[in-house]
């Protein structure tokens, strides 16, 4: 990978960073670590070109308040959300906030290194990504009307109940469209579908 | 219960006695009299017929049949048979009309006399049988209570040889009464209750001191197959002048009870377990993340290790490095499912003595969990004197946990505070105090905050402290709350120190 490209690795627990840094190290991928969200906007002004993974849980300040703090600051590095339980509500908080993507701890190597490659090439404006992006908005296109607003109520964080009450359906019927809409977009997890919606709104 | 003792204790003798008294009451009194008089008045009777058939003759045989009904049947027999046999003896006498006064007035005043005391006899007759009925009766009734009673009752004399046996207490020794009737006590007691019985009982009689006399205790008891158990033992003495002085045992099984109580102390640590799973519940999120913190970092040190092996020895320093650290990242783990785990089980409520300060630590350990972003400073404070205390440790942890976890919430509605614990040690107990600067707990509330489903909180059960205080309680502290000088609540509780007497 590009040499002045730079991981910007901020988790408060030692282990995790130190290893964190050991595998992106092992993959080539330059590290820089800070233990804490303060420390890395302590030296936010100097930060090389790269992208940023943060811990969601972190004393002093959140990852998610990191996250905040950075766009309030015009800093455009893209950030990945490292996180114990990758729950809607949470993903949806984190996407709100302008969070690329999210990975769920204890994660796969492969994971990771295809996240921070596609935030690579997201602040290269690569054709790649555009790729991913188009193949993802090709799915949904491919949702029928039904389908596309239980799609938009689950990544909003909506229950099933709820969805139904707000569409004026059964939540029977809801469950019947969900199952549609992770086949259709070919999700495996909730997970999966939210980081779906979130890559589909960048560019 | 004092002429009961009595009856009781001379019952096998009264009983036959007894029995021998009623039959010969019944034959020899009454019927033997009025047999007898049957038989008079008929022999009287024949011996006039048939030569001397007067009216005079006739008439003499009515007096001894008025006194056979008149015991019979009292006066009231005797006047309807009087009357009878003066009319047959009037139309039937051979003589009819010849019946001179003074034969007549001799006669009614022979079945006068004969009726009243005809009366008198049946009266006593009467008396006597519902006496003895009563009698009768109220022995069946003791010797009902003596059988069936849920206490065993043993009669003993001066002696310690046993005058009385039921069975109650034949359930409970299983030896039966005529192995037991006669012999002494101590055969029901273990060894050295046995041999030393007797001299119990002399100095007793010597010096009137009582130990288990009017007071009652608990004793062992033993059975006939040699095993022993728990019983409740309570001795009524009675001595009356001319009567032997006796003493009687009322005696309890309690084995029964001791089961209840160690199924409802069973019952109280599955409240209590069931809680502390709870509690883990509630913080599950938060330890998933807990033991996800070593688990990436297992896998990213392998995953880098694995891009490093075969890059030449440069790498492989780094690589043994990473690998060394995954496994010291898997102890991690691991210490935090045993901590888990240590907290979770179900424990069989054995007390050992532990350290305080260890035990709190530990606690706050596993209750801070996940606590890091909530922006609460967390400051111990552990007297440093013998803090060695005979508790059992998880429920005592949950105790700190439960307060903990409150502390952490209340703080958490105003974005962060400072947790203050501390132990302190005074007047053979050890103190934990549990200070937060949260919102603070109203003088209203807090009076009733250990009660069971009273809560503050949007979402509590109000079950939390109320365990609590069942842990503390039955430790033999107490907990309670004040205001914090600081802003805020205190929670207060207290465990008897291991070492309370030196300390004291």
């Amino acid at each position: 990978m590009s040499g002045d490209f730079v991981v910007h690795v901020v988790d408060d627990d030692e282990a995790v960073r130190d290893s964190l840094s050991f595998t992106l190290a092992a993959s080539d991928i330059k590290v820089a670590s800070y233990p804490s969200a303060l420390d890395l906007l302590s030296q936010v002004s100097s930060l090389a070109p790269g992208l940023i993974i943060t811990d969601v849980r972190m004393p002093g300040m959140t990852g998610l308040e990191l996250v905040a703090k950075l766009k309030q600051l015009g800093v455009g590095l893209p950030v990945i959300v490292l996180t114990g339980h990758a729950d809607v509500a949470m993903a949806v908080e984190a996407m709100k906030a302008g969070v690329v993507d999210f990975i769920e701890k204890p994660f796969d190597d492969a994971a990771l290194l295809a996240a921070v490659e596609a935030a690579r090439q997201r602040l290269q404006g690569d054709a790649g990504r555009l790729a991913v992006r188009d193949e993802i908005l090709a799915r949904i296109g491919q949702l029928t009307g039904r389908e596309k607003e239980v799609f938009e109520a689950i990544v909003e964080g909506e229950s099933n109940k709820s969805a139904a009450l707000k569409l004026g359906i059964s939540p029977r019927t809801v469950e019947i469209y969900r199952a549609n809409v992770m086949e259709k977009m070919r999700a495996r997890t909730l997970s999966d579908l939210v980081r779906m919606a979130l890559l589909r709104s960048s560019n | 219960m004092e002429s009961g003792d009595k009856v009781m204790g001379a019952a096998p003798i009264r009983d036959r006695l007894g029995a021998l008294w009623r039959a010969q009451g019944r034959l020899v009194a009454p019927d033997a009299l009025i047999i007898f008089a049957l038989a008079l008045g008929l022999v009287a009777g024949l011996a006039a017929l048939p030569a001397h058939l007067t009216i005079d003759t006739v008439v003499l045989l009515v007096p001894p049949i008025v006194a056979a009904a008149a015991f019979w049947r009292g006066g009231a027999g005797a006047a309807i048979v009087a009357g009878l046999g003066l009319l047959l003896a009037w139309q039937s006498g051979p003589a009819r009309g010849s019946l001179d006064a003074g034969a007549l007035a001799f006669v009614l005043a022979f079945s006068a006399i004969a009726a009243a005391l005809g009366e008198w006899a049946v009266r006593r007759r009467r008396l006597r049988e519902a006496s003895a009925r009563v009698l009768e009766e109220r022995e069946a009734h003791l010797r009902s209570i003596f059988d069936t009673a849920p206490e065993a009752m043993i009669v003993i004399d001066a002696a310690g040889i046993v005058q009385s046996y039921g069975l109650s207490a034949e359930r409970l020794f299983g030896w039966r009464p005529s192995e037991v009737l006669g012999r002494n006590i101590s055969m029901l007691m273990p060894e050295p209750f046995r041999t030393q019985h007797d001299s119990y009982l002399q100095r007793y009689l010597t010096t009137g001191e009582k130990r288990i006399i009017g007071i009652g205790r608990i004793v062992v008891g033993a059975r006939r197959d040699g095993s022993t158990f728990p019983m409740e033992l309570a001795v009524g003495e009675v001595s009356s002048p001319g009567s032997t002085r006796v003493f009687t045992g009322f005696l309890r099984d309690l084995t029964e009870r001791r089961e209840n109580e160690a199924r409802l102390q069973e019952l109280q640590a599955e409240v209590v377990h069931i809680s502390r799973l709870t509690a883990m519940g509630e913080m599950a999120s938060a330890l998933a993340h807990e033991l996800n913190q070593p688990l990436s970092a297992i896998a990213n040190y392998l995953n880098g290790a694995r891009k490093l092996i075969g890059r030449g020895p440069a790498s492989e320093a780094k690589v043994s490095e990473a690998v060394e650290k995954a496994a010291g990242q898997a102890v991690r783990a691991g210490d935090i499912i045993r901590r888990l785990r240590d907290f979770l089980a179900r424990g069989e409520g054995e007390r050992s003595v532990e350290s305080l300060a260890k035990l709190v630590h530990e606690a706050c350990n596993l209750a801070l969990v996940g606590a890091k972003e909530s922006n609460v400073d967390v400051a111990y404070s552990m007297d440093p004197h013998l803090d060695r205390v005979i508790v059992d440790r998880v429920q005592i942890q949950q105790v700190i946990v439960n307060l903990v976890r409150n502390a952490l919430d209340a703080m958490q509605e105003q974005g962060g505070g400072h947790l203050d614990v501390a132990t302190t040690i005074a007047d053979g107990a050890a103190t934990v105090n549990i200070a937060d600067t949260g919102p603070g707990v109203d003088a209203q509330a807090a009076a009733r905050l250990f009660q069971p489903f009273v809560t503050t909180k949007a979402n509590g059960m109000g079950v939390g402290l109320s365990i609590c205080r069942t842990i503390v309680e039955s430790h033999g502290g107490r907990i309670w709350t004040e205001p914090n000088p600081a802003g805020g609540a205190v929670f207060r509780f207290t465990v008897p120190l291991a070492e309370a007497e030196e300390t004291a």
